[in-house]
């Protein structure tokens, strides 16, 4: 009788291990099978200016209406900077670089019911590159190169060119550039302002301005299956520890930008494993440009001795949990294909890890230049805390200790572009560089003569002649070589001080799924591939 | 009193006028203009400078001052107060999103606040110089000395560490769902109305003391009323009157001025509205809503001037 006990024990327990097993496994399964429904709440620290991405260039308009478009190609959603098609389904260069063709995806339709075709991807392409007088394009210096857009029938598109550019594809991969109908384009360049046609996964729901957006899935997208939400919503608050708040409360499920430091802690400490934090690089660098034009900057020496007396390393441990500003690098994000390996990188000015020998070089070169004693500067800058005037508060006392006294004197924006930037009324200024890719084109065009993001307003025929070479050069290893040698003659003559590299927190919580993030807050906010465990 | 109510009404002219010449000249002279920030965000694009002089021009921003205010004053008189240059969008229709939530607020956050304020402001005056009084004048001193945007913090915060709740994220008119419109507001409207009371409670106080000190109150005492009868009756009536021009101002000041309280509370007000036209040089906007709201100021100032004669008699308006 015990044995037949002991028996039926056995089995019990068998039987029950059986069931854990299988139900664990269900589980692991039902967490990786993508959910339908929900919708995804989010906390936007600004609202837009207008909702037409070609003539904007802030996160707030991007990451609002990204997911109601779609684009000619695009970053991969998964592995930046792999270039994927989105309504392109192959493309071809020709061997000589000058042109480039695309086949555009068939069946594909606008929210308004209308088929997308390469005449509208020529709308876009030539209100963005060749934008009529009544409109503007904020990045149609990306496509000099190109000379006229074709599109020979209802799905080829075709780019000429003037000269290869080596950029030309990864520009064409921005999000920025969402297509639009060619009719509505047609009535008004401007269109797009104040409405939005799009053919992305979601279809646009509501606007209120300054407090929320929404979007609603568009059951007629062109990805089989997909979006998995059934809508997502924005609501917009300046304040960040009302955003930090709203992701803690659980009233928003996802900040996409940027939290400090300290709110991710806070919020990790609270919520444990009902939140994730992807901490990312980012394609975006806080420096400071020296008007080459005034004096005492118009001596080299005093530019190196400034460079010299900032010490990047402290600044990168100091800073990183108030600002998020990190890595020290060059004129191009560290680790990236084209940046400055480190080796290289310590040997030019201000980037040596000994800072006494810096701050005794500083000195000796002040000295030489005629400041032996140091002297007085104005260091203007945006009213913005974060991560603006941390950094200018770091990199003024750290100047003090090779006798420059720079007075920290925050601008409201816009008279930080009229009164500096734009006017070139400064000494230093706080110039930030944030770009939605890595590419070169992109984030060395500012050093070249004349270029209107040229704060420093200086003039290196070198410099100039090795960013065109760059610009053309189809090999990656000779762009490697020509573009080191571009930043070592920035770096060198300390026409531009580079500060940290800028990194970045997307808390969201744990039930917001495949969403990566990428190293800026402009890629990969289509939604298309995200879904909710639950509600 | 017509005629009275009539000059009043016609002052009302040049008074706006005078603030929109005064915000228009004051606009104009700092430094900035839309068009470089619409080219500048914080990716800060290539700005071609062709470009910018035909987004001025297609702003009007190049034409001449006169011609700016004229044009401007002109569309005043057809109550056209024109388009955001920041958005495009009409100003009247930007206005009307946020002016519902502005106004709940100022009208919640000044009943609150009066409904604090009066009996505690009497409590504290009748019982001069005891702990009553002296723990009033602490709540109130600490109303005007803790800034509105750190107790709405803290008050989020509270929320939220305590309790894993935050208040919601939008406004819902209450209208359409009240408790969802209380949940959010209730923050808020206790917050501005703690601060706007310590005002009004220390007013009260001090007005109530004075006229307590009057010879036809010492006479009300002599003929032995009660004391419900001495200070509601005789004192309170005639110590309101500096207590409702303040009450009046801080309405007025309420519906345009709760900046940092609508930023914590994520409140899409009226006040939050001017601040950022401001900071996008949005003209039209500045303009349009610093002259409704002194608008606003010149109507509750007539308004407060005309309930003096109710509260006192002997007020005759000519």
């Amino acid at each position: 009788m015990a044995a037949v006990t002991r028996r039926y024990h056995a089995l019990f327990i068998v039987l029950a291990l059986a069931v854990v097993a299988a139900s664990v496994v269900t589980a692991v399964h039902a967490a990786d099978t993508p959910r339908r429904g929900g919708i995804l709440l989010a906390v936007i620290g600004a609202d837009p200016p207008s909702l037409d991405p070609h003539q904007e260039s802030t996160f707030a308009t991007m990451q609002l209406v990204a997911p109601l478009y779609s684009t000619l190609i695009q970053i991969d959603p998964y592995s930046y900077p792999k270039i994927i098609g989105d309504v392109a389904s192959e493309w071809k260069i020709s061997p000589d670089a000058l042109t480039y063709t695309f086949k555009i995806r068939p069946g594909i339709k606008f929210h308004d019911g209308s088929p997308l075709t390469a005449a509208d991807v020529k709308a876009t392409y030539d209100k963005l590159i060749f934008p009529p007088k009544e409109t503007r394009s904020v990045r149609k210096g990306a496509y000099l190169a190109v000379a006229s857009i074709d599109a020979p029938d209802a799905s080829t598109v075709v780019f000429k060119l003037k000269h290869p550019s080596a950029s030309l594809l990864e520009n064409f991969a921005s999000p920025w550039n969402v297509i639009y109908p060619k009719k509505y384009l047609d009535k008004d360049p401007n269109y797009f302002m104040k409405n939005v046609v799009g053919s992305g996964p979601f279809k646009f729901k509501s606007y209120t301005p300054g407090a929320s957006f929404e979007g609603e899935r568009n059951p007629d997208y062109f990805v089989k299956d997909r979006p998995y939400l059934n809508g997502y919503k924005f609501f917009i608050s300046t304040e960040t520890s009302v955003r930090a708040a709203a992701v803690r409360s659980g009233r928003a499920y996802i900040e996409f930008r940027d939290l400090p430091s300290a709110e991710v802690d806070a919020i990790k400490k609270q919520l444990g494993d009902k939140v994730v934090v992807q901490h990312t690089p980012m394609t975006g660098q806080f420096g400071i440009a020296i008007n080459n034009t005034v004096k005492p900057f118009t001596d080299e020496r005093v530019r190196k001795a400034l460079t010299l007396g900032l010490d990047r390393y402290t600044g990168g441990r100091v800073l990183f949990g108030l600002t998020g500003l990190k890595d020290v690098g060059g004129l191009l994000r560290p680790g990236t294909e084209f940046a400055m390996p480190e080796a290289d990188l310590q040997k030019l000015p201000g980037f040596g890890k000994d800072m006494e020998k810096n701050r005794a070089e500083a000195k000796k070169l002040l000295a030489e230049a005629g400041y032996p004693h140091g002297f007085k500067v104005v260091l203007k800058n945006r009213n913005v805390k974060l991560p603006y005037q941390d950094f200018a508060v770091f990199a003024i006392q750290e100047w003090r200790k090779i006798g420059i006294e720079a007075e920290h004197r925050p601008l409201e924006t816009a008279a930080w572009f009229a009164d500096g930037r734009d006017s070139g009324n400064f000494e230093l200024i706080i110039a930030p560089t944030v770009e939605a890719s890595d590419d070169p084109d992109v984030f060395l065009r500012r050093y070249t003569t004349g270029d209107t993001q040229n704060w420093g307003r200086f003039t290196d025929p070198v410099v100039d002649d090795l960013f065109s070479r760059q610009s053309r050069a189809l090999d990656p290893a000779e762009r490697r070589k020509v573009i080191l040698q571009l930043q070592k003659t920035v770096l060198e003559h300390a026409y531009y001080m580079p500060g940290l590299w800028w990194s970045r927190n997307v808390v969201h919580w744990a039930k917001v799924k495949n969403y990566v993030a990428p190293p800026n807050h402009y890629a990969n906010q289509k939604l298309q591939d995200v879904w909710l465990s639950e509600d | 009193m017509g005629t009275y109510i009539t000059k009043r009404l016609l002052l009302i002219v040049p008074t706006l006028i005078g603030a929109a010449a005064l915000v228009f000249v004051i606009m104009r002279v700092i430094p900035g203009d839309v068009a470089l920030l619409i080219f500048g965000g914080d990716q800060a694009g290539q700005i071609d400078p062709k470009q910018l002089a035909d987004m001025r021009h297609r702003l009007g921003l190049d034409q001449p001052l006169i011609v700016q205010f004229g044009t401007w004053l002109w569309g005043v008189l057809r109550f056209d107060f024109g388009n955001s240059l920041w958005t495009g969008r009409p100003v009247i229709e930007e206005l009307l999103i946020r002016l519902p939530l502005s106004l709940e607020l100022a009208i919640a956050a000044t009943i609150v606040s009066v409904l604090i304020a009066i009996p505690l402001g009497m409590l504290a005056a009748i019982r001069q110089d005891t702990w009553v009084d002296y723990l009033v004048r602490v709540v109130s001193i600490g109303g005007l000395a803790i800034p509105s945007f750190w107790v709405g913090i803290l008050c989020i915060l509270m929320l939220v560490i305590f309790f894993g709740w935050g208040p919601p994220l939008e406004f819902t008119p209450p209208w359409i769902d009240p408790w969802a419109n209380f949940q959010m507001m209730i923050w808020p409207v206790v917050t501005v109305g703690y601060r706007y009371a310590a005002v009004t409670t220390r007013m009260t106080r001090s007005t109530l003391l004075e006229v307590l000190r009057e010879d036809y109150i010492r006479t009300a005492w002599a003929k032995g009323l009660r004391e419900r009868a001495v200070v509601i009756r005789h004192a309170l009536k005639n110590s309101m009157l500096p207590v409702i021009t303040l009450v009046g101002t801080e309405f007025a000041f309420l519906i345009g001025g709760l900046v940092v309280t609508e930023t914590v509370f994520t409140l899409n007000g009226v006040g939050r509205f001017v601040v950022d036209a401001v900071a996008h040089r949005d003209y039209p906007v500045v303009q349009a809503l610093i002259f409704l709201i002194a608008f606003g100021f010149v109507v509750v100032n007539l308004l407060v001037d005309l309930t003096y004669a109710w509260f006192d008699p002997r007020i005759r308006y000519r």
